[in-house]
C-alpha cells in the first residue's frame, strides 16, 4: 500500500469515480470525477486532530463492518493511504443543521473547506485495468442463519476486524458482552454451493475459515466446531495449513449447518446433520461465524456498462477466453484484475493483477496498435444524411460530420469491430463492410447451395 | 491485384484422422482441382504444421498462386497461422479464406459420404469467396503511454504498481477516501498468517 502512495510513476485518484470512458485500445479518453473531501489535501498535515475532537463519534464505521464507531471528519483507519480526512456530509452537523464547524476553527492548518466543490478530471490513457473487486454476500439473505437476531452471529470480514490490533477489540476476540467466547462455531458455503443463493464454490471461504478457527485457537480457550460440506484446501501450503488447525483440537463436523437459533439466555444453537455419522447433531455456542461468499460488487453491471466489458452469468466479470486470455476482455485495451473476474485469494489475485500488468505493459511498451482493416465503410456520394446508422453502432463508432446545410456519416476505423450492423440497415446501400461485401457473400452461397434443391442463382454486385 | 486473374490454392487438410477418417479427403481435393480458377489443389496430414505452411509458400512463390484456401478446424485457431503464413511468402494476408471442414463435418457426422459431400460445398464456397477477395491494410495508431487501474484493493494496488515499475505513468482511482480495498480490513492471510497492510 505505501509503495504504490509513494511511487513516482503513481497518482493516487483516491474518493474518485470513474464517469465515462470513450476512445478505443492506445487511446482512451476518461473522465474522473474526484469528490469533495471538504479538506484541502495540500494544506492538511495529517495531525488527526479534527476527527479528534468531531462532536460526532457515534457513526457506524463502514471499515471496521459496523463493529467500531467513527467519527463524520474521519480517516477510515490508521494506515490509510493517503490520510488526509474526509468529511461524511451526510452525517455531519455542518452539513445537516448548518451550525458547529468545530473542525474549521481547530484546524492548525486551516484546510477545512466547507465549500470544497467534486472535481472532473479528463485523462488520456492507452490502456485499463479494472480491478474494482468484489462484495462479501449478505448472509441475512439466508433466514436460516438469523443473522440480525444477535450480534454474536457475525459473518467473515466482521470476524477480520475483530480479530485485527486496529479494530474495535484491539484485536481480542470478544462476544458482544466483552468476554471470550467458550465455544465458536464457524460455517462454511454461506452464500456459496447452495442453489438458493450462489451455485459456484467461492474458493476462499474454506481457507479463511480455517484461518479464522485458528486464530480463536490460538487468542482465545474457546471451543471451536467447523460445519463443513467439503475442505478445498488447494493452494500451495493449504492442505498443510489445514493439517495444522486440525491438529490445533478443532473439531470437524461434516455437514451443511442447517440452522441457527438464538435460545432464550442469548445463547446460540447451531443444528447440522453430520454425514460420517448420519445423524443430526447440534451444537450450543457463544459466537458464530458465518463463512460468507465473495459475489460480485453490487454495481458491476453499472460499471460493466462504462467500460464495455461482458459478465458472466454469476455476475462477476467476463474474460475474454477461460484459459486463452484470464485478464483480456472483449473490449480491446480494457484488462481485468483480481476479484472482480472470479472470486480469488490473496496469492491468486496478486497473481492476476501481474498477468493483467503484463498484457498492459505488452501494449505499452509495443507503442502502436494495428488497426484492422475489416470494417465498415460509408461512400459519402451515397450516404442520405438520414443518420440511421449512428444510433445503431453499438460501439458507437459513427459520428456525423456537416457539411454546408447536409453532411454525411463516418465511421472511426480504430472503433469499429466490422459487426455488419449499419451495412444491413443503411437505407441508401452507402454502407460497405471490406471483407464482407455483398458479392463475396452471395459468391460463398452460391457456392454452398450449387446443385441442391435450394440453389440460387447467381447474384452480382 | 483485384485486377489480376486469380490463381486459387486449395490446401484440404486431414487433421491426423479427425478430418481424414470420416471425410474423403482426396475425393474432396480431386472435387476441388475441377473448380473454376483453382490452379492446384492439395491434400496433406497437418496443414498447420510448418511442413503444411512451407508448401502453401512455396506454391505462391513458385506457382504463382494468388489466392489461397484452406479446407481445416475454426478459423478462431488458425486464421492468423495461415495469414502469417501467406503473408511470408508476399501475398496479402486478407487473399486467405479458410473454412471448416471439421467442426462442421467430420465432426458432426458419422456418416462418411454424407460429411464428405458437405465439406466439397464448403470447399466449392470457399473457392467462389476467395476469388472476389482484395487485399487489404492494416494501419497502425500510437499509444498513449499511460494506464488507468481502477480500484485500490490488492489487485488494482499491484497491477498499478508492476506497471509502474515498468515505466508508465498510473492513473490509480478508487472511490473510497483511501486505498487498501478488503484486503486491509483482513488481520492476518492464509496460509502463513502474515498482515495484510
Amino acid at each position: 500500500m505505501m509503495d504504490a502512495g509513494r511511487h513516482p510513476n503513481i497518482e493516487l485518484l483516491t474518493y474518485s469515480e470513474v464517469e465515462e470512458v470513450s476512445g478505443y485500445i492506445g487511446k482512451f479518453q476518461v473522465k474522473v470525477r474526484k469528490k469533495a473531501r471538504h479538506v484541502n489535501a495540500e494544506l492538511c498535515t495529517e495531525c488527526g486532530l479534527c476527527q479528534e475532537k468531531c462532536p460526532q463519534k457515534t457513526i457506524p464505521s463502514e471499515f471496521d463492518q459496523g463493529m467500531g464507531k467513527r467519527s463524520a471528519i474521519y480517516v477510515p483507519f490508521p494506515q490509510a493511504i493517503p490520510r488526509v480526512p474526509v468529511i461524511d456530509t451526510e452525517r455531519c452537523t455542518y452539513f445537516l443543521t448548518q451550525k458547529c464547524r468545530v473542525c474549521e476553527k481547530l484546524c492548525p492548518a486551516g484546510a477545512i473547506d466547507f465549500e470544497q466543490e467534486d472535481e472532473t478530471l479528463e485523462l488520456e490513457v492507452g490502456a485499463v485495468i479494472v480491478a474494482t473487486g468484489f462484495a462479501q454476500f449478505r448472509a441475512e439473505e439466508l433466514p436460516q442463519y438469523n443473522r440480525s437476531l444477535s450480534p454474536d452471529i457475525i459473518d467473515g470480514l466482521q470476524f477480520e476486524r475483530l480479530s485485527s490490533t486496529t479494530g474495535p477489540t484491539e484485536g481480542e476476540i470478544l462476544t458482544s458482552e466483552g468476554v471470550p467466547p467458550k465455544r465458536v462455531a464457524i460455517i462454511h458455503c454461506v452464500g456459496a454451493r447452495d442453489e438458493h443463493s450462489n451455485v459456484y464454490c467461492s474458493r476462499v471461504c474454506c481457507m479463511y475459515a480455517l484461518k479464522h478457527a485458528h486464530l480463536v485457537r490460538d487468542k482465545t480457550d474457546a471451543e471451536v466446531y467447523e460445519f463443513y460440506m467439503d475442505i478445498r484446501a488447494s493452494g500451495k501450503g493449504y492442505e498443510e495449513f489445514y493439517t495444522r488447525v486440525q491438529e490445533e483440537d478443532v473439531y470437524f463436523v461434516r455437514g451443511r449447518a442447517a440452522e441457527v437459533t438464538v435460545l432464550e439466555d442469548g445463547q446460540l444453537m447451531v443444528l447440522a446433520e453430520d454425514t460420517i455419522l448420519g445423524k443430526p447433531v447440534s451444537a450450543k455456542v457463544d459466537m458464530v461465524v458465518l463463512g460468507s461468499a465473495m459475489v460480485p460488487q453490487g454495481d458491476s453491471g453499472q460499471v460493466a456498462s462504462t467500460f464495455g466489458i461482458g459478465r458472466s452469468e454469476d455476475g462477476f466479470f467476463l474474460e475474454a477466453h477461460p484459459k486463452l486470455r484470464p485478464v483480456e476482455t472483449n473490449t480491446d485495451g480494457v484488462f481485468l484484475a483480481g476479484a472482480c473476474q472470479s472470486p480469488r485469494d490473496v496469492p491468486d489475485t496478486v497473481a492476476h493483477a501481474d498477468a493483467a500488468a503484463g498484457r498492459c505493459l505488452s501494449l505499452l511498451s509495443r507503442g502502436e496498435v494495428t488497426i484492422s482493416p475489416t470494417v465498415a465503410v460509408v461512400d459519402e456520394r451515397l450516404c442520405s444524411a438520414c443518420r440511421v446508422c449512428i444510433d445503431l453502432c453499438p460501439y458507437t463508432a459513427i459520428s456525423f460530420i456537416s457539411q454546408d446545410g447536409s453532411g454525411t456519416a463516418r465511421i472511426n476505423e480504430a472503433l469499429c469491430k466490422g459487426c455488419g450492423t449499419c451495412v444491413a440497415a443503411c437505407p441508401a446501400a452507402a454502407i460497405k463492410a471490406r471483407h464482407f461485401t455483398d458479392g463475396q457473400i452471395y459468391a460463398e452461397i452460391v457456392g454452398l447451395l450449387h446443385g441442391s434443391e435450394h440453389e440460387v442463382a447467381e447474384v452480382t454486385g | 491485384m483485384s485486377e489480376e486473374t486469380p490463381r486459387i490454392g486449395v490446401y484440404v487438410c486431414d487433421c491426423g484422422i479427425n478430418i481424414g477418417a470420416v471425410v474423403d479427403v482426396p475425393a474432396v481435393v480431386s472435387f476441388a482441382s475441377g473448380l473454376p480458377a483453382v490452379a492446384v489443389a492439395r491434400e496433406y496430414k497437418y496443414v498447420c504444421s510448418e511442413p503444411g505452411q512451407e508448401m502453401i509458400r512455396k506454391d505462391i512463390k513458385e506457382s504463382g498462386i494468388n489466392r489461397v484456401v484452406v479446407a481445416s478446424c475454426t478459423p478462431r485457431m488458425h486464421e492468423p497461422t495461415f495469414q502469417n503464413a501467406v503473408a511470408e511468402a508476399g501475398l496479402n494476408p486478407y487473399c486467405l479464406q479458410m473454412t471448416n471442414i471439421r467442426e462442421h463435418a467430420s465432426w458432426i457426422s458419422q456418416d462418411d459420404k454424407a460429411a464428405t459431400e458437405k465439406a466439397k460445398r464448403l470447399v466449392r464456397a470457399a473457392v467462389a469467396r476467395v476469388a472476389l477477395h482484395e487485399p487489404l491494410e492494416s494501419r497502425t495508431e500510437k499509444v498513449t503511454p499511460a494506464a488507468m487501474v481502477v480500484g485500490g484493493g490488492i489487485a488494482g494496488i499491484q497491477a498499478a504498481l508492476t506497471t509502474a515499475d515498468g515505466g508508465y505513468k498510473v492513473y490509480l482511482v478508487e472511490r473510497e477516501p483511501t486505498i487498501g480495498g478488503h484486503m486491509a480490513q483482513l488481520d492476518k492471510t492464509f496460509p502463513t498468517l502474515d498482515c495484510s497492510t
